[in-house]
């Protein structure tokens, strides 16, 4: 039944011009129902209108005869149930100053160092999947359902076997849990009662084999026994710097194990046999065998299917060495592909791309004849395509030469557009186009991969969190060495540390930009975010941060928050003290001391000299003259007495100088003069 | 140079010294002592950067002195003015010193009194664009930079791995490979990725082989690919609201409704008027007429109009009604209203 606004707004849509009122209505009518008014205005104009709508629908019925337009109804709008949220979502932008969503549960774990996000990031991973663990292994404990209507996801997995018997059913349950041994002895059982397996079976079973490279997989909900479970910590630490997940498959294919047994014995072998069999022997590292499976098949007239041939471009590097007979056997596959009538998908360029990643001069003219090859096959290509090509056409060795010409076609052809993943190497895009404007210095082209970025969900082709730094830090480094340093600091506020944590590369950048654009009364914000960033530990970091703002002198305001700096800097070393990464040099000491003399902070500077001492350092001449002159515009005779005295402890060659220069221009008390004129005469033989 | 702040600094006083040099070697009077003077003066210049004022009025000094001892030299004045300028760049106000400077100077042309308005004229101008100068420094430094060669230590060079980054110190920008040049002439001429040579190896056929692939089911390889994709992909939630639109497809959460339907699982094959029309439901077990019949047809009406009850449970409260005048049948036909 149609509301009650309904009507009325009709009756206005039909009295007035069609094409003005249509926005006066709602959207939703407007699609729907726009050509069957139209044609219902030629006849029903100059009548009364109270009729109902199902009348007018019988109108248009008998009108259509008529009319020699044809009518397309449009399409309906089918709405996900995702589809509210997918609005809303979009209203909320990024901000800027709080922690990623992921941790603002708990204020007290809120991240502020790489190091941090880490941990915080994979002890959530490990808690949810210990959970987890503990509810399917448990499931005697979680049988109260309250939810209503029920919510199946929630409630324990089956994880454990309970068919006991041979028969079918029970080797499709071990399939369908991936218990690859308990498999393969069900399926054996059942061979040699006699019992026929069905093809569809056999089917699953051999791609459970070869995936797994007939073993059993790790599970990922948790550890079994006490054993495993170690192993499966050895496989998170090691996944923690890797990060590659595929590597945790790396098991070699052995020869005649079960996948081939099995295969061997099936009385009939058809495509998806050999399809597993081959992706299986791709997948572990058996390429040879994989080419004389695929010469198999061929002999006994079979046709292969397209994910054979993308296995198999994907193998050829390892079994041709020369670039053109790479090239050669990547054709052959191809044109028997076409031969036989299968159309290749995205997944087939893109291994053909990566193949000629490793084909090197050759692989240039070629690349763009497969993408062009893609086009007229309407293939839509992928990030992961656009990323082989850019490793095609800039080599990391060939930085500085040729131009940029490429990526900017590229990202011409990008630009605006929204990606979904297609393909794993999809998200390794973003970060090598950023390399490639990093080594050209190609500012503009950096904002356009930005602004790329930022449309629709590209944000998730970035990849993990160690792929979004790598990203982040290139485009920082790229802003720091080409871009103003407003809007570097402007970039700076944004990113960091809400999208990523700056390495101390990164920060050293900040600092250069800083010098060029002489910004450094900015320091000590800087010095600030270094710390928290956990980055205090690097002693090179510190010592260009004190280099720089000891260089020249400034103002006093600057001068002041310098020295605090530099107390602050003092501070880490200090509580350092019992770990060997950071210790005291000669320039940081005289840096932080004549930062301290500046700001006239003289009993902290005191302070330093001695740890020039306790450090076994030796204070340069001109720096103890600084501190000279400084005592002198103080006025404090006594502790130019003790500097002096100080110097001598050091046996430099500048004590009678300075000796003689604190004996004419201080007041001095006799036993000071005593003292001093000792100190001069004493050294001065020694000159 | 490390920084530009210092090099811009230092570069005016270096023109002044360039002039004032030059001057002195077309003044063949007083030209040995004055430039080692001068010489003495831009030392110490350089090394005491503060004090500028007092070396100014120096400098001024030097200028004097020069003007009124080379009066007949006509092509030197023009130097003397550049260099008073450049001077007068630096101060707030028209030092009266240089005022004499330029009167001074001026006495030494011709139309005397014209040199002398116009000479006062130049310095004030100097003066406005000093402070301008000044003012808008910010816009200045980019100048600066551009034209700057930038120099970073050893110690920065090795920290870039691989040497990545070369920074272009003859200011030519880079070296052309040329093979590499020509191999991307064709591709420029093209101007687009796609539209090159093809390799010719496949022809473009329409979907239909492609649908029997789509139709069978997805096998363990393809729940594999799938698993890798989203393991690649950053799918972290980064507002609550993709965190439920997570937790929708993981099912999880309710669904947020999109229309007037959500949440009609149960009821959503039933059409509305089983939920209206209940009085086919009467046709067996009730009497058709008296007050037993009338109590259930107010019943069923009810029933109509309550939202809130499935068909199901309609029925079956029609039912328990029917159930209960059965059983209190005996009672009822003694009162004489049950009517068959």
């Amino acid at each position: 039944m149609k509301p009650p606004w309904f009507l009325p707004a009709r009756r206005l849509c039909v009295e007035r011009n069609m094409a003005a009122s249509g926005w006066q209505v709602g959207k939703y009518m407007y699609k729907n129902n726009r050509i069957l008014l139209t044609n219902l205005e030629k006849v029903l104009f100059h009548r009364n209108f109270v009729a109902s709508s199902a009348l007018r629908q019988q109108a248009v019925e008998t009108n259509k005869g008529d009319s020699s337009e044809t009518i397309t109804v449009p399409r309906k709008k089918v709405w996900s149930k995702e589809s509210v949220l997918e609005a809303l979502a979009v209203t909320v932008r990024r901000d800027h100053t709080a922690y990623p969503y992921q941790f603002q549960d708990d204020p007290y774990l809120s991240p502020r160092n790489a190091a941090e996000f880490k941990l915080y990031s994979l002890s959530q991973e490990s808690g949810r999947s210990a959970a987890k663990y503990f509810v399917n292994n448990h499931p005697k404990f979680f049988t109260k359902d309250f939810a209503e209507p029920h919510i199946p996801c929630l409630m324990p997995d089956t994880i454990s076997l309970r068919l006991e018997e041979v028969s079918e059913e029970a080797l499709k349950e071990r399939i369908n849990l991936r218990k690859v041994k308990a498999a393969v002895d069900m399926y054996d059982q059942l061979l040699q009662a006699g019992t026929s397996v069905s093809m569809e079976t056999t089917h699953n079973l051999l791609d459970l084999i070869c995936l797994f490279c007939d073993r059993d997989p790790v599970q990922e909900d948790g550890p079994q026994t006490e054993d495993m479970e170690e192993s499966v910590n050895d496989v998170k630490k090691w996944k923690g710097k890797v990060r590659r997940p595929s590597d945790l498959l790396k098991f070699t294919w052995k020869g005649n194990n079960n996948a081939e047994r099995i295969f061997n014995l099936l009385p009939e072998k058809d495509t998806r046999c050999y399809s597993a069999l081959i992706r299986g022997m791709v997948k572990h590292g058996a390429y040879a065998k994989a080419f004389s499976v695929y010469t198999d098949l061929l002999n006994n007239r079979l046709t292969a299917d397209v994910h054979i041939f993308n296995a198999l471009i994907s193998a050829v590097p390892e079994v041709r060495d020369k670039y053109i007979e790479r090239w050669d056997l990547i054709a052959e596959i191809l044109n028997q592909m076409s031969q036989q009538k299968i159309q290749p998908n995205l997944q087939t360029f893109n291994s053909v791309l990566k193949v000629l990643r490793r084909c090197g001069s050759l692989a240039r003219t070629l690349a763009l004849q497969t993408l062009s090859e893609m086009t007229t096959l309407r293939i839509a290509p992928s990030l992961a395509t656009f990323d082989h090509v850019l490793a095609i056409f800039y080599k990391a060795a060939s930085a500085g030469q040729g131009n940029t010409d490429i990526l900017q076609e590229v990202m011409s052809e990008l630009a605006g557009k929204s990606f979904t993943c297609q393909d794993p190497g999809d998200v390794l895009f973003f970060s090598s186009a950023m390399r490639i404007c990093l080594d050209y210095k190609d500012l503009d082209l950096g904002y356009k991969i930005q602004n790329l970025v930022e449309v629709g969900e590209n944000w998730m082709l970035l990849g993990d969190s160690y792929h979004r730094s790598v990203y982040y830090g290139r485009f920082f480094s790229l802003l720091c060495m080409m871009e103003h340093i407003d809007v570097v600091l402007k970039w700076y506020k944004e990113l960091i540390p809400s999208l990523y944590y700056p390495n101390s590369q990164g920060l050293r950048d900040l600092l250069q930009a800083l010098d060029t654009d002489s910004r450094l009364d900015m320091l000590p914000t800087i010095w600030k975010d270094i710390r928290s960033l956990g980055h205090d530990n690097k002693l090179e970091l510190i010592e260009e941060l004190l280099n720089l703002m000891a260089r020249e002198k400034h103002s006093p305001e600057v001068q002041e928050s310098f020295a605090a700096c530099a107390l602050d800097v003092k501070s880490v070393f200090d509580r350092n003290r019992s770990r060997t990464s950071l210790e005291w040099s000669n320039t940081t000491l005289s840096h932080v001391t004549s930062l301290l003399l500046r700001a006239n902070k003289i009993p902290e500077a005191w302070e330093m000299l001695q740890v020039f001492k306790e450090q076994n350092r030796v204070p340069s001449d001109e720096l103890l003259e600084d501190f000279l002159s400084v005592c002198r515009s103080e006025g404090s005779a006594q502790r130019a007495v003790q500097l002096v005295q100080l110097s001598a402890a050091f046996c430099l060659q500048a004590t009678p100088k300075l000796a003689k220069l604190t004996l004419t221009e201080f007041n001095l008390s006799e036993e000071q003069r005593i003292i001093l004129s000792e100190l001069e005469s004493v050294t001065e033989p020694t000159d | 140079v490390r920084g530009n702040h210092s090099q811009s600094d230092i570069v005016p006083r270096c023109q002044v010294e360039n002039y004032d040099v030059k001057g002195k070697e077309v003044s063949p009077v007083a030209a040995k002592s004055g430039k080692e003077n001068l010489l003495h003066l831009l030392r110490a210049m350089k090394v005491d950067v503060t004090s500028k004022r007092r070396l100014k009025n120096e400098k001024v000094k030097q200028s004097l002195s020069q003007s009124q001892s080379t009066p007949a030299l006509k092509s030197t004045i023009s130097m003397f003015q550049k260099a008073s300028e450049e001077a007068s760049a630096k101060t707030h106000s028209v030092d009266p010193e240089l005022l004499a400077a330029a009167s001074a100077a001026a006495a030494t042309l011709p139309n005397r009194v014209n040199a002398e308005s116009e000479l006062l004229k130049q310095l004030r101008q100097h003066e406005a664009i000093t402070e301008a100068h000044k003012k808008g420094d910010v816009n200045n430094l980019g100048v600066i930079i551009a034209d700057m060669k930038v120099g970073r230590n050893s110690s920065r060079q090795n920290a870039w791995p691989a040497n990545q980054i070369r920074f272009d110190d003859d200011g030519r920008g880079y070296s052309h490979d040329r093979g590499i040049a020509a191999e991307l002439d064709s591709v420029r001429r093209k101007r687009n990725l796609f539209t090159g040579r093809r390799l010719n190896i496949f022809s473009f056929t329409t979907d239909e082989d492609k649908l029997d692939a789509t139709f069978a089911r997805p096998t363990l390889w393809d729940a594999d690919f799938a698993n890798q994709l989203s393991s690649s992909a950053n799918q972290m939630p980064r507002n609550a609201f993709e965190e439920m639109i997570q937790w929708t497809k993981e099912g999880k959460l309710w669904q947020y409704p999109i229309d007037n339907e959500a949440g009609l699982e149960e009821e959503a094959s039933v059409p509305f008027h089983e939920h209206v029309f209940l009085d086919k439901h009467l046709e067996e077990g009730f009497p058709r007429q008296g007050p037993v019949r009338h109590f259930m047809e107010l019943v069923v009406t009810g029933l109509s109009r309550n939202p809130y009850l499935t068909v199901q449970e309609k029925k079956q409260h029609i039912f328990w009604f029917r159930d209960y005048f059965n059983q209190k049948q005996d009672v009822l036909k003694e009162a004489e209203v049950y009517l068959n």
